[in-house]
């Protein structure tokens, strides 16, 4: 009887275990000061300290990269965004297709496609740009702009993001953070992060 | 011959419905009210309990629409539809949400959505929706399902455990899908109690001043919209007299041929409270649109402006077409969006939104200079505008690049 219990303990157990290590082993780890290649594009940047890179990807040319976890301090870069591209993975083409980055689209529409592409794939209502100035990205004359929306889990969260529109692709990084504490406690990291830039 | 079709496939459906929601044919009065109500017994304390701590995260939600003027109309419509004694037993949350849909939980708590509000195009319309939701509610229909289905939460329960296991991202988001489709079923009522309902709401819309014709409008736009959706997006028309499997709700096209029939032939000439309905809504109408629009969904937008522009192209419409078609941004899209702004800029040269857009789309479609100085116009009815910066390096302000 004893046995029996231990027996079907350590079935449980280990069926937990199971569970949890892939996902452990799954994501990855950016040492600082050594410069890495992001989003699958030559856009490089070298982190002052230890990043999280997370393994599940937004895009086929997006890279999401955490502090403190996920949805909670997230960097994504968007490397060589082509004209006729959605920003993210499109879960429905045909029925929910996202917004596309054009060969017309202008610098300062940029915030309304990272917009219109939240909206879409979250289903959200909430989201403003707060703010859109002149910025240097990658060494080019880019934009940078602030966004507050209130995500599908009902926690307002704060944005900031950098781009350029270089050879007619576009390169981005976004950084989304919650409202309540981690957006200021780790936006410094991202400037510092996104300064190390280069293409 | 279309019309034929149609009007064959409407009797199919009338047969259809006459047999689901029962031989009456006019939906009769609904019954005196009971008053004031308290749960009984464990399973519906439980409920309202849970329903009550919904209720007061929804008291601090960010997305509760707080405009008081809107919220009194509302609840004006309720109590209207209803009666006055009914209505004191909900309270209305609206929220934005840009899709079509409301609820009402088992404690009386009432969520309109404002892609709801958007679709509505009178009173009468916002008031079968309303009375439908407070029919559920009359008839406790939620816990007769909840009863039916508790089973499930058990699995819930378990599944909760491995996830906070697993602990990561993944893992959560895997259990608030299986969250969802389970308490998605528990709290969805079945087909038969959505035509109680329906019948009930019907039952409140004739015994009240509203034209209870109105309500089979509600269906027979939602059809149209899906079918400008699907015919943008170039995927099969939706078949709106199939009913799915897991379908929560009949299908449309029943419930549209079922209201007209239960609709009371002596109040086709009430008012449907048209032009009051597009007054109270006016002030929150760009933002509605806003959200409307920015979701991508071309088909279904522009038949929402087009149904909205029945009583002639307003500024704020005209502005949000121009919008909606440069976000498609083909290169007709943008000379047409340059017209749709260009026609908000004549009626209303005060809003700084139709200049920005006509601005942007009349650079891109390589008429620099005009599109500057529509950019200058912007800057000087907003020059505190968040991207004014931006625009500023897009057309500089000492005349010429």
């Amino acid at each position: 009887m004893m046995n029996k219990t231990m027996w079907t303990r350590s079935v449980a157990i280990s069926a937990v275990v199971m569970l949890t290590v892939p996902v452990a082993l799954a994501n990855g780890y950016r040492a600082k000061n050594i410069p890495v290649e992001v989003a699958k594009s030559a856009m490089k940047v070298t982190p002052v300290r230890d990043w999280n890179s997370l393994s599940i990807r937004p895009g086929k040319k997006a890279e999401t990269w955490t502090l403190d976890g996920e949805r909670l301090n997230d960097v994504t870069f968007y490397g060589g965004i082509a004209p006729g591209e959605p920003l993210i993975r499109e879960s429905s083409k045909k029925h929910k297709p996202l917004p596309k980055f054009t060969s017309e689209t202008l610098l300062i529409e940029i915030p309304e496609l990272l917009e219109g592409t939240y909206r879409t794939d979250k289903g959200i209502g909430a989201f403003s740009v707060t703010g859109s100035n002149p910025d240097h990205f990658l060494g080019q004359d880019g934009i940078r702009f602030t966004y507050t929306y209130v995500d599908a889990d009902n926690l307002p969260r704060k944005g900031e993001a950098r781009a350029a529109v270089i050879k007619g692709q576009l390169y981005m990084a976004t950084f989304d953070a919650p409202r309540l504490h981690y957006f200021d406690a780790t936006l410094d990291d991202f400037h510092i992060l996104t300064d190390s830039a280069t293409l | 011959m279309r019309k034929g079709v149609a009007a064959l496939m409407a009797t199919a459906v009338a047969v259809l419905s006459s047999a689901t929601y029962g031989a009456s044919s006019i939906a009769p009065l609904p019954p005196p009210y009971a008053g004031a109500y308290q749960p009984v017994g464990v399973d519906e304390i439980g409920a309202w309990r849970e329903a009550d701590e919904d209720e007061q995260m929804l008291a601090n939600s960010p997305i509760v629409i707080r405009d008081e003027a809107l919220n009194a109309y509302v609840r004006q419509v309720l109590c209207d539809t209803v009666g006055n004694d009914r209505c004191k037993a909900a309270r209305i949350y609206i929220m934005r949400v840009p899709v079509f849909n409301a609820s009402m939980s088992p404690n009386g708590t009432m969520r309109v959505n404002s892609g709801l509000l958007l679709r509505m195009r009178n009173e009468a319309e916002l008031a079968t929706i309303l009375g439908h939701e407070f029919g559920h509610f009359e008839q406790r229909h939620t816990l007769n399902r909840w009863k039916a289905t508790r089973s499930a939460t058990d699995l819930l329960s378990w599944a909760q455990v491995f996830a906070s296991l697993g602990s990561s991202y993944q893992s959560y988001a895997n259990f608030n899908d299986l969250e969802l489709s389970v308490y998605g079923r528990i709290y969805r009522f079945g087909r038969d109690q959505e035509r109680e309902a329906d019948a009930l709401g019907l039952g409140y819309l004739n015994s009240s001043t509203l034209r209870p014709q109105a309500a089979s409008a509600v269906w027979q736009n939602l059809m149209n919209e899906q079918e400008a959706s699907a015919l943008a997006k170039g995927v099969k028309k939706p078949n709106f007299n199939k009913i799915a499997f897991f379908a929560s709700h009949p299908p449309e096209g029943e419930r549209a041929a079922a209201m007209t029939m239960l609709a009371d032939p002596a109040g086709d000439n009430r008012e449907d409270g048209g032009a009051r309905y597009a007054a109270a809504l006016a002030p929150l109408l760009p933002s509605f649109l806003d959200d409307q629009i920015k979701l991508n969904d071309f088909g279904a937008s522009d038949y929402i402006l087009s149904a909205l522009a029945i009583r002639g192209w307003t500024a704020p419409l005209l502005l949000a077409r121009g919008d909606l078609y440069r976000a498609r941004g083909n290169p007709r899209d943008l000379v047409q969006a340059a017209e749709f702004y260009g026609k908000a800029v004549e009626m209303d040269a005060t809003l700084p939104e139709a200049q920005r857009g006509l601005g942007l789309s009349l650079i891109k479609t390589g008429r620099r200079t005009e599109g500057q100085a529509a950019l200058r116009r912007y800057l000087e009815l907003k020059p505190n505008a968040a991207d004014a910066a931006m625009i500023k390096m897009l057309a500089p302000v000492a005349g010429g690049q």
